[in-house]
């Protein structure tokens, strides 16, 4: 086999033998259009020795199909004719390379999503189409020539980047494994949006216990380097070597003598609102955000602080931790993975006018009811409404505040937590209050994880919670700042007017409002909705189109707790098998110079957005530019410009380019 | 701020304008006057026509018959300006709607082009609230401002068609909530209030006041005892059919429904440029703020006494003091 193989080792000077595979795809391809007719039409064009058909090309009986040829010596290039390239490009090019092809004289043509996908209803038309893909990719299989694989060493650390729920999770399964973890935090403390919940459906256990001891556990973790109130600033290199900058805010206290007394709070004359409360509380300008706050350093808020020095005398700080001269550090880390877990900001329902918010004081959005019910919120869990701080007797949710709205100023899908919060905020205050009235309004009730349905079914049933389908078209108040709520009951059919003390808004979960500054920052992808984008949407899901960057929890899409842990574990899974393996490979399409032809002229230098291209003194060519393979991601920005055409994209030649066109005409 | 060089104006006046309330026309025409426009007549300009009537039976023909009264302004080359909500929804709505589905256009153009017409979608058609707000803005506005009311209380009606759908009006996207209409009448020192359902219909849009007046008026009482409640000295209106409900409508209300109401209505109903005009130092004979007496046969219904009575105190006294 082997001896096999060494013969069948190709040059670029051997006359091209191309092999053309046209897959059915189940029905995808062979329903639309004539595979048998492809493959007969394929074997008309120049170069093509073997042509044949299969249901699915990317089986083992099809890849096998392929390797016999190549081992046969009938062909020395591949052209399949299948799905899109993102999925089995790579399980064809292993096929070639274990017949003894390089891999890199394989060529796929899309003929599914670019074809009979689109085109399914003219199947006519989407014959043509499919023939003009074959003949492109044929052409250019015609100009390949063989590439050798990079191999670069893989840094054995990851950078977290966010530290709720997901990203301490994450950070602690890779740490656990023995690799080195940066948790990048901006806020001075860790725990994210779960530290503001009080409870957590559907078992009622209560977040913060559950919580807090993870959030020690990733202070005290040997592996794991906490950097909160922090920044990544800067990100460059490429997978298994990427050079990261984080900023370091200042806190403005020294932690080590800082002995988180408290003195300096009572005494900081500043007071604004607090964050963590969502403006149903107060802070101080010196302030630790919550109780159980990791690490638990106090921070001076410099936007807010008039600098008074109260807090610094020496009777109130004795250990003299305050240093109003502290400085912001910028620290430079390198590491071999990333993963994202930035989380989500909670919908803004203000430009919803109908609904009143920011309007009338009694109405809230579901995250402040949560911080009504916490037992260590504003109101130590006893709700009160805003107006006049009295118990409310009557509350209405509306569901899918921000959510599932097709129309201006909402998100069109579903947050998948709101049902659930909205059915245990209603619970909870139930098993408190009996006799309170609460409607909760929806358009369907979503209650599709572990025990959900079961929670939504008792909370109807033995708590005697109103769910009335129908969506509130607008609100009002009264003098007493009652909330009348008009809607329609749309399985009674009847519109309602009625009265309620508290109106709760059970607003979605959004992308980060500054989420393009970390798409452009680590060169990840968006998708419709906001959230980043993974790789693929079933298969890879917690991968980016970037590698070695990695995505979890609600930065990718709304998901609740099990789901955020769930894609926590898979992403530093992920990341701890790239790191594994110490080094990984990486495709050579970067540009090559042909010394020859170039002057020197920099253009490339200034087109080049990585920072790729050099100019150097070359003995025997003089001023000429040169190309940091590593760097370069092959965008070919400096070949399309380069006035004496001195420059070629490995894999997109101009010569391989110009088959394909002319292939076209 | 306006450009040095005039703008031009084709003033669409539709029906009720001109049938009920030809007062409304007087208004606009001087008021603008004073701003230094110029308003072009639409000659054979027709009905709009109806959103509620003609849109519901039969698309197409409205949409023609709607684009036959554009192309007029765009043989002008001027855009169109209406004092209804009613027509700036019809014109507003085929202008954008032709713009976007090119064979729409393709289809009512063919039908045009048998009387010799086309429709190009060069002249939009506005609603003098947004002329005011937007092509002029507030402070050009305010620099024509001689006399402010010191003590009024207005109930400021906007009515459906001016600022729904959202999408096809020019107020970015805001229905629930607008405020132009009260930054233009705050500018005269009137106070606008705020009262329950400021946003719900008058009454008689959607043909509801032909089909089942009850139900109609039903409406109009609402929001009739809603502005009563909030202490209205006036109610401001920025369509002709809106005011024709609220004025006749109270007339109306005060005998259909005597025993749901505590004591008849009588709160003078006032449309826009009126209120404005007279801020501006126009005569109000010229704005059509004539006592009822002087009238015969044409409305108001309900007596604007009352409101004559503030101005002569807050304005004419006033301006003979200084």
């Amino acid at each position: 086999m082997t001896e096999i193989k060494e013969e069948m080792k190709i040059t670029g000077n051997e006359r091209p033998k191309i092999g053309v595979y046209v897959c059915h795809c189940g029905v995808n391809i062979g329903g639309v259009v004539s595979v048998p007719d492809l493959v007969e039409y394929a074997k008309t064009l120049p170069n093509v020795k073997v042509g044949r058909e299969y249901k699915f090309f990317c089986s083992d009986v099809g890849q096998k199909m392929i390797k016999e040829d190549i081992e046969a010596g009938l062909i020395n290039r591949v052209v399949v004719a299948a799905c899109s390239p993102r999925m089995h490009e790579p399980t064809f090019r292993i096929a070639c390379k274990e017949a003894g092809l390089n891999q890199f004289l394989f060529e796929m043509a899309n003929i599914r999503e670019h074809s009979t996908w689109v085109h399914m209803k003219e199947p006519e038309g989407a014959y043509e189409v499919a023939k003009d893909h074959i003949r492109l990719a044929i052409a250019k299989a015609r100009e390949l020539i063989p590439l050798d694989v990079q191999k670069v060493s893989v840094e054995p650390a990851c950078l977290v980047i966010g530290g709720g729920i997901t990203g301490m999770n994450t950070a602690l399964d890779i740490a656990t494994s023995g690799y080195k973890v940066y948790l990048v935090e901006r806020t001075p403390t860790i725990g994210g949006h779960m530290a503001q919940l009080d409870k957590t459906f559907p078992t009622m256990d209560c977040s913060s216990c559950i919580l807090t001891p993870k959030m020690s556990e990733v202070s005290r973790k040997k592996n794991i380097e906490l950097l909160t109130y922090s920044e990544v600033t800067e990100v460059t290199g490429y997978v298994g070597n990427f050079e990261v900058t984080i900023l370091k805010k200042p806190h403005y206290v020294d932690p080590i003598k800082c002995t988180a007394c408290g003195i300096c709070v009572d005494s900081c004359p500043i007071t604004v609102g607090n964050e963590f409360e969502i403006g149903l509380g107060t802070r101080k300008a010196i302030y630790v955000p919550f109780p159980q706050a990791v690490p638990g350093e106090y921070t001076i808020d410099m936007e807010n602080c008039i600098e008074c020095g109260i807090c610094a005398r020496i009777n109130v700080c004795e250990p003299e931790a305050i240093k109003f001269d502290d400085k912001p550090e910028y620290l430079k880390v390198k590491v071999g993975t990333i993963v994202v877990a930035t989380g989500w900001d909670s919908y803004d329902p203000t430009e919803l006018k109908q609904y009143g918010y920011g309007k009338y004081p009694n109405v809230i959005t579901g995250l402040q009811m949560e911080r009504l019910l916490s037992s260590f919120g504003p109101v130590v869990g006893k709700p009160v409404r805003p107006s006049d701080l009295k118990e409310p007797h009557s509350i209405a949710f509306l569901q899918c505040v921000g959510s599932r709205n097709f129309r201006e100023g909402g998100n069109k899908y579903c947050s998948r937590v709101c049902c659930m919060y909205a059915t245990k905020q209603a619970r909870q205050y139930k098993e408190k209050h009996p006799e309170a009235d609460i409607y909760i309004f929806y358009m369907d009730i979503r209650a599709f994880g572990k025990g959900y349905e079961e929670f939504y079914q008792s909370a109807a049933e033995n708590y005697g919670i109103n769910y009335i389908r129908g969506r509130i078209a607008e609100v009002s108040e009264d003098e007493d700042h009652n909330i009348i709520i008009r809607s329609e009951d749309t399985l009674l059919q009847q519109p309602i007017e009625m009265k309620v003390d508290l109106f709760v808004l059970s607003t979605g979960l959004e992308p980060r409002a500054d989420a393009d500054k970390v798409t452009s920052l680590l060169r990840i992808q968006k998708s419709a909705d906001g959230f980043f984008m993974e790789a693929h949407p079933k298969l890879r899901p917690v991968d980016t189109l970037t590698e070695g960057i990695f995505i979890a929890g609600v930065a990718q899409g709304p998901k609740d707790i099990p789901d955020s842990v769930s894609q926590a574990k898979g992403a530093a899974a992920s990341a701890i098998t790239l790191m594994a393996q110490g080094e990984v490979e990486i495709e050579p399409f970067f540009a090559i110079i042909r010394p020859e032809r170039c002057i020197g002229c920099a253009m490339c230098v200034e087109n080049c957005a990585y920072g790729a291209i050099d100019i150097i003194d070359d003995r025997r060519f003089g001023k000429i530019a040169e190309v940091n393979e590593a760097l370069c991601k092959g965008c070919g920005a400096c070949s399309g410009n380069c006035r004496c055409s001195a420059i070629d994209i490995k894999g997109f030649s101009a010569e391989q380019i110009y088959s394909i066109i002319t292939g076209r005409m | 701020m306006v450009e040095e060089q005039s703008r031009k104006y084709g003033l669409f006046l539709g029906c009720v304008i001109p049938n009920r309330y030809p007062f409304i026309e007087t208004s606009i025409r001087n008021v603008f006057d004073h701003l230094d426009i110029d308003i072009l007549d639409l000659p054979g300009a027709s009905c709009c026509p109806a959103p509620g009537v003609f849109r519901a039976f039969h698309i197409p023909s409205w949409l023609v018959i709607a684009a036959r009264n554009i192309s007029i302004a765009e043989e002008l080359g001027v855009d169109i300006v209406t004092g209804c909500n009613g027509c700036f929804g019809t014109l507003r709505d085929t202008w954008i709607e032709l713009q976007h589905d090119y064979d729409l256009k393709k289809e009512i153009n063919e039908h045009l082009s048998k009387i010799g017409r086309s429709f190009k979608g060069t002249s939009e058609p506005k609603h003098v609230a947004q002329v005011l707000y937007q092509d002029l803005g507030l402070d050009y506005i305010k620099d024509h401002i001689k006399h402010k009311f010191s003590d009024l209380n207005v109930a400021i009606h906007y009515g459906c068609h001016i600022a729904k759908p959202s999408d096809k009006r020019p107020w970015g996207g805001e229905c629930e909530d607008p405020r132009f209409l009260d930054e233009i009448i705050e500018l005269t020192g009137a106070k606008s209030l705020n009262y329950k359902d400021k946003m719900l219909c008058c009454g008689a849009g959607g043909s509801v006041r032909s089909a089942i007046k009850e139900v109609s008026l039903d409406f109009t009482r609402e929001k009739l005892t809603n502005m009563k409640k909030a202490g209205a000295d006036a109610i401001i209106t920025a369509c002709p059919f809106c005011h024709l409900q609220l004025d006749l409508g109270q007339f109306e209300v005060n005998n259909i429904f005597k025993d749901e109401i505590d004591e008849p209505f009588k709160i003078p109903v006032i449309y826009t440029t009126q209120l404005l005009g007279l801020s501006m130092g126009i005569d109000p004979n010229l704005l059509g703020l004539l006592k009822n007496h002087d009238l015969s046969g044409v409305p108001p219904f309900i007596s604007i006494d009352p409101f004559l009575n503030i101005v002569k105190e807050q304005l004419v006294k006033e301006e003979i003091k200084a």
